[in-house]
């Protein structure tokens, strides 16, 4: 079923837009939950949330792209679930792996008042991503948007490990820099 | 957590660009792209030779020899080749991890040595004047070194005009200076090479102030040699150990050099230095251009490259762009505008406090570049006492002031006949493909470029490598590439 289908069938408060929606992209947000989670039964239960919250998003919201507004929730839900248990859980899942990455992309000046707001900073990045060439920019969301793993990225782009790491580390001191120039606070 | 924030907001990235990158890659052919080493720079300042008069005495024998010990530096990650390894995975994550590490230490401990920028602004612009279409090259770095190591032999106004030159107060203050300015540009990591060398040849018959001489070993990392001036065995050793420091890239210009009978001290200075692009060029997409030389056109290959967010800088009569390197350097590519004569350039003070400002430049905008550059290997030798002559250093080449007595008791008569400086730089890559390129229109003077402009070195232009702290390692013209 096209997507405009699916979300009319939301926006009619007819319930078998969840079933439409499993069937398109329950695959889709599962990987991106259990890529997050590592745990199978964790990932289901975020799929499944992935369905009611968007039952109460939708209407209002009218996605331009349904399945990135899934994969946002998802997204969301499962480090929100990953991020309640990893003083527990340390080790294991690549939420953890990409989060230390992402550490270095952090600017080095810090200060409370100023710091920019998530939205905003989302809108930087975007930015950024835009200019970068299409295969570095999705190597880069596979990576930190999806949570796939090296191994995973080698397969998908037929690059050696080391490569794919090159890259991503290249990507992520020009996003720092980026960052820095553009004298974001975090 | 600032990393959290930082994932949440990749979390809400523009929808268009999720989908994109949901999409399964288009097969890519993936020819061997290079990545051996893209800039081997190299220079050596050598022999500042100390003459005294004619007939000093000579006596055959051998030389003793102390080799400088240098610091050991934190191996470059090395690429496995079998990517499903997991303990060659394992080894790269580690040494990545200690790589990084010490480049951060480095970076910090990299402090801008404003003091020395007069030094270099004025000595690029007096050893880069050449003849209209002649390319020049000049390594800053190296004669600082050379010149530090020969204020420490000198003595009253000869050493105060040369501590006048590097922008040190005291002699003290220059060693610490030459301390900071060695640790932040000394590195050998497999992927960057940047090692400073110096070595004092000492005449076997001459008695030297023992003081002086550690004072050379230790603070300038200097090995030291002693043999018979004027034979044929010395100055083979001298020349073997030039090439040794500089990779044999300036054999030609080693061959010729020569220990006279009247040599009472020769310093020799190298630098030595091969860096990767930080973004290597692809050879695909390199293509034959033409070059427009004084002497007519010229055709080589230009490599191209998109450079997203770079700074682009202008002045009244130049544009520029930099190159990040693997050190965390940078080649600056500095062009004049059209109608502006590269001379024309070399002669305006503005292109030197841009050379020296390291990027803290009002005329500065980000945007997408469109690089064009033609693969060169530029080298040049200069006798530089005239040109230090001009500089204010005077004294030391005048037999009858020049005062060495740090260096022997018996110092009269002794002065510096040649400062003989050769340097090469090679900025290369493989393959050939086709693009496109353009010329830059842009009008000298005050207006800012559009989002994306074209940075096309089809014309003579000025080049200079800076360290991690912005020292020129390097400058130079290139009017045939």
């Amino acid at each position: 079923m096209d997507d405009s289908n699916i979300i009319a069938l939301y926006w009619q408060r007819d319930e078998a837009a969840i079933a439409e929606t499993k069937a398109k992209y329950g695959r889709y947000c599962f990987a991106i939950a259990q890529n997050i989670l590592v745990s199978r039964a964790d990932a289901e239960e975020c799929e499944a949330d992935t369905y009611l919250e968007a039952w109460n998003k939708i209407p209002p919201a009218k996605p331009w792209a349904l399945s990135a507004f899934l994969g946002k929730i998802t997204r969301a839900l499962a480090i929100d679930r990953w991020r309640r248990t990893r003083a527990q859980k340390r080790g294991g899942g690549e939420a953890e792996l990409s989060l230390e990455e992402l550490a270095e992309c952090v600017p080095d000046r810090s200060s409370v008042e100023d710091a920019i707001g998530a939205a905003e900073l989302a809108r930087v990045i975007s930015a950024f991503l835009r200019e970068l060439p299409e295969e570095e920019c999705s190597l880069f969301l596979r990576r930190y948007w999806y949570f796939d793993s090296v191994d995973a990225l080698c397969r998908r782009y037929g690059m050696g490990a080391s490569k794919v790491k090159m890259r991503l580390l290249r990507t992520r001191e020009k996003l720092r820099k980026h960052l820095e120039q553009e004298e974001i606070i975090l | 957590m600032k990393t959290d924030k930082l994932q949440d907001a990749i979390g809400m990235v523009d929808d268009d660009l999720i989908v994109r990158a949901a999409k399964q890659p288009k097969k890519i052919n993936r020819w061997a792209r290079w990545i051996a080493p893209v800039a081997a720079v190299l220079a050596v300042a050598i022999a500042l030779g100390v003459f005294l008069g004619q007939g000093s005495p000579l006596v055959v024998s051998a030389y003793a020899v102390a080799e400088a010990q240098y610091p050991q530096s934190a191996p470059y990650p090395v690429e496995p080749t079998d990517w499903g390894d997991k303990s060659a995975d394992d080894l790269f994550s580690r040494q990545y991890k200690a790589w990084r590490e010490e480049q951060k230490l480095r970076r910090e401990q990299a402090t801008v040595e404003n003091a020395l920028d007069p030094f270099f602004a004025a000595t690029m612009a007096e050893f880069l004047q050449g003849d209209v279409g002649e390319n020049r090259v000049y390594s800053p770095l190296n004669l600082y070194m050379a010149l530090a190591m020969l204020a420490e032999t000198a003595d009253g106004e000869s050493r105060e005009q040369i501590l006048a030159l590097l922008g040190a107060d005291s002699i003290d203050a220059l060693r610490q200076q030459v301390n900071a300015v060695w640790r932040a540009n000394y590195q050998n990591d497999g992927a960057t090479t940047s090692i400073l060398a110096n070595s004092l040849w000492m005449n076997q018959d001459a008695d030297y102030n023992a003081e002086t001489v550690e004072r050379l070993a230790e603070t300038y990392y200097a090995s030291s040699f002693r043999g018979e001036m004027g034979s044929a065995e010395y100055s083979r050793a001298l020349r073997d150990w030039l090439n040794a420091q500089t990779g044999g890239l300036l054999a030609d210009a080693v061959d010729g050099v020569e220990l006279s009978p009247e040599t009472v001290l020769a310093l020799a200075s190298t630098i030595y230095y091969r860096a990767k692009w930080e973004d290597e060029f692809w050879e695909d997409e390199t293509e034959t251009g033409v070059f427009y030389a004084e002497s007519g056109e010229i055709e080589c290959d230009f490599m191209h490259q998109e450079l997203f967010y770079n700074p682009y800088y202008w002045g009244d009569r130049f544009t520029a762009v930099s190159k990040w390197l693997s050190d965390g350097g940078q080649m600056w590519l500095i062009l004049p505008d059209e109608g502006v004569e590269l001379q024309t350039l070399l002669a305006d003070q503005e292109v030197w406090q841009f050379v020296t400002a390291n990027g803290e430049w009002a005329n500065r905008q980000e945007v997408r570049v469109n690089l064009a550059m033609p693969k060169f290997d530029v080298s040049g030798r200069q006798d530089l006492c005239e040109g230090l002559k001009r500089l204010g250093v005077t004294d030391c080449f005048d037999a009858s002031v020049a005062d060495f007595s740090p260096l022997m008791d018996d110092a009269e008569g002794i002065f510096v006949s040649a400062i003989d400086h050769a340097a090469r730089v090679t900025v290369d890559e493989e393959g050939v493909t086709a693009a496109a390129f353009t010329e830059i229109a842009l009008a000298g003077g005050a207006a800012a470029p559009s989002d994306e402009v074209d940075f096309t070195l089809d014309r003579p232009f000025l080049f200079v490598i800076t360290g991690i702290n912005g020292t020129p390692l390097f400058a130079g013209t290139v009017c045939e590439p």
